[in-house]
């Protein structure tokens, strides 16, 4: 498979786009606020209708007052011995943690490997191969090697984002104007200045769809990381809740980790807006 | 458009209705069963519910810990099941949809507390600043919650974490973790690699906790192929006998079914508690439909443990528990 045939770029360029226009015509934003909280209204009324007529198993789906004393019971007393907010920063540290990694060491191995062919040859088998590896086949290997702490927890949350930034980053770097490369070389800069003022400039705006799709990733595979002997995190709430079928803490751990995913992507897309304010 | 809709629907579920009616043969029948040593791993080997039920595509699932059985329960995957008493405890308080009716086994020293010989760990007291490992929600980390209360040990001085058997028995190999309370086959390997045995689940019982696993069916089942639920009670209780009557031949079966040396495999075996089907029906076990046994007291108390535990959300009265004991297909299959 060629790089440059990677889905990711699809989300990219859409999302571009959608933001181009967003700045230009105010009136636009509050009417897609606007349609945004109709479906959010209009979801939860479905849910309320439906519990409150006895339509679902309460088993299966609590009411949303139920969820809602979960969540207040959580945040004041706790679930078996931690708050709500020591499970978040257990799990917000875990995922922050092997997604800085991930940036740190994915964004220059993209870099490497969009500008040499030869690096990209190099380490593509390697990338290629795991990437579609399922998480929890990974992780039985990682807890043997490196044991049911931190170190394995971390390791599978850097590995499930380490491929998207990696992917899109080649993508990136590839799909710069070769015209801007050729004109800084003709004025005479030097790889270094190719590097900070035309491959990293013309690429950090694709570069950074790469690490949100990456973020996503990272969150994809907490609870399977959270699994294997943990005693705090979101994604073990959400587990350990489900065995003694306590679904009203198992959808509200699912909807503030759902939150907490949009406020992470919310708050890159604003950092991005300051550091690149020509994308 | 809507009525034509509404109109073959209710038709589909019409013949749909017929056609169940005019079934009272299952097409399918799913036995999920726990990974531990007892006679349902007979029943198995020897093909007695195919037997049973001739022209039924059996299937067997091997379901690791009470949890995962719950869950499965829950999601309607399974026909029959085993759970340990604090699931069924569980799944009694959150109505699910199941009925105890068979003993699957007793637990003796087949379920064991095991420490790192090394550690001069000789107590429950011993334990502080240590890492101890069992299923959340299972047997095991029920009688340690229990064991460290009747010590006055407090769990927080201790790490306790959750691990699936087979993930316990890594994480021991590993050096992860320092004690762990857990069933064989995993609970042999700790113990050869180190360990030594601190708690037995059978001591445990004499205290005053004990703990079992029960058979449920899924009352859905149970209502539509009732003369089923005979047969596979009939098919279990066989396989009990066979245990009973030939323990050279279980364990060579038990060896084989959990690739394991014969010497453990009886082991294990004496560690497990088989009750006859006929015997199943006393004051000690299930008792009978007009008076249930000490089965529902042991439900009833660990339900109070977890909702102390904060892991249910209240005690039910005990005539749910009552309800969920249901004799009446082995008072049949047995000729009671």
């Amino acid at each position: 498979m060629s790089v440059e045939a990677s889905p990711m770029a699809i989300p990219v360029s859409a999302d571009r786009t959608r933001r181009g226009s967003l700045r230009l015509r105010l009136p636009k934003v509050s009417r897609s606020v606007l349609l945004s909280t109709l479906t959010v209204a209009v979801l939860l009324a479905g849910w309320a209708i439906v519990t409150e007529r006895g339509w679902a198993n309460e088993l299966f789906l609590p009411k949303p007052q139920a969820v809602w004393a979960a969540f207040v019971k959580t945040m004041t007393k706790g679930y078996q011995g931690a708050t709500l907010l020591q499970h978040l920063g257990a799990s917000l540290y875990r995922i922050l943690t092997a997604f800085t990694l991930a940036c740190l060491i994915g964004i220059p191995l993209g870099v490497l490997m969009g500008v040499s062919r030869n690096a990209r040859a190099l380490l593509n088998p390697l990338i290629e191969f795991y990437r579609p590896l399922p998480p929890l086949g990974l992780y039985t290997l990682l807890v043997m090697w490196l044991g049911i702490g931190e170190s394995s927890k971390l390791s599978l949350l850097f590995l499930a984002g380490l491929p998207g930034i990696v992917i899109s980053t080649i993508q990136a770097v590839t799909s710069v104007d070769p015209v801007y490369v050729r004109a800084a070389q003709s004025l005479g800069a030097t790889r270094r200045h190719l590097l900070f003022h035309v491959y990293l400039p013309a690429a950090g705006p694709l570069i950074l769809a790469g690490m949100r799709i990456s973020l996503g990733f990272t969150y994809t595979v907490l609870v399977a990381a959270e699994i294997v002997a943990a005693s705090a995190g979101i994604g073990w709430m959400i587990w350990d809740a489900a065995k003694f079928l306590l679904s009203d803490v198992v959808i509200m751990g699912l909807i503030v980790l759902g939150l907490t995913g949009v406020v992470l992507d919310l708050m890159m897309r604003a950092i991005a807006k300051l550091l690149m304010p020509w994308a | 458009m809507t009525k034509r809709l509404i109109a073959t629907l209710a038709f589909a579920t019409l013949a749909l209705t017929a056609a169940v009616r005019a079934e009272d043969k299952p097409a399918k029948v799913t036995v999920g069963y726990l990974n531990l040593v007892n006679a349902q791993l007979v029943t198995k080997h020897l093909g007695l519910l195919a037997k049973e039920m001739p022209g039924v595509d059996i299937k067997y699932v091997k379901i690791g810990g009470g949890g995962d059985m719950l869950r499965a329960i829950a999601g309607n995957d399974v026909d029959f099941g085993g759970l340990g008493n604090p699931p069924t405890a569980i799944g009694a308080t959150r109505a699910l949809p199941i009925k105890g009716i068979l003993v699957i086994n007793m637990l003796d020293y087949v379920e064991s507390m095991v420490v790192r010989a090394d550690k001069n760990i000789t107590s429950l007291r011993d334990l502080k600043g240590k890492t101890v490992a069992a299923p959340f929600g299972s047997t095991t980390h029920y009688l340690l919650l229990q064991a460290l209360k009747d010590e006055g040990v407090d769990p927080a001085s201790m790490k306790i974490l959750d691990l699936a058997p087979s993930d316990i028995a890594a994480a021991w190999l590993r050096g992860d973790i320092d004690a762990a309370w857990l069933w064989e086959p995993n609970l042999g390997k700790a113990v050869k690699n180190g360990g030594k045995i601190l708690v037995t689940s059978g001591e445990m019982a004499k205290r005053g906790y004990p703990t079992w696993d029960i058979g449920v069916v899924m009352n859905a089942f149970a209502e539509k192929y009732p003369s089923y639920v005979d047969r596979f009670i009939k098919a279990e209780c066989e396989g009990i006998e066979f245990w009973l009557k030939n323990p050279e031949k279980t364990a060579e079966i038990i060896a084989e079914e959990l690739s394991l040396p014969i010497e453990d495999a009886e082991r294990m075996m004496k560690g497990t508690g088989m009750i006859p089907c006929s015997q199943q029906l006393t004051e000690e076990y299930l008792g009978t439909s007009a008076k249930k046994g000490k089965f529902v007291d042991t439900l009833v108390a660990t339900a109070d443990f977890l909702v102390k535990q904060e892991r249910l959300p209240k005690l039910l009265p005990r005539a749910d528990f009552e309800a969920f004991i249901q004799p009446a297909y082995l008072e049949k299959a047995t000729g009671r």
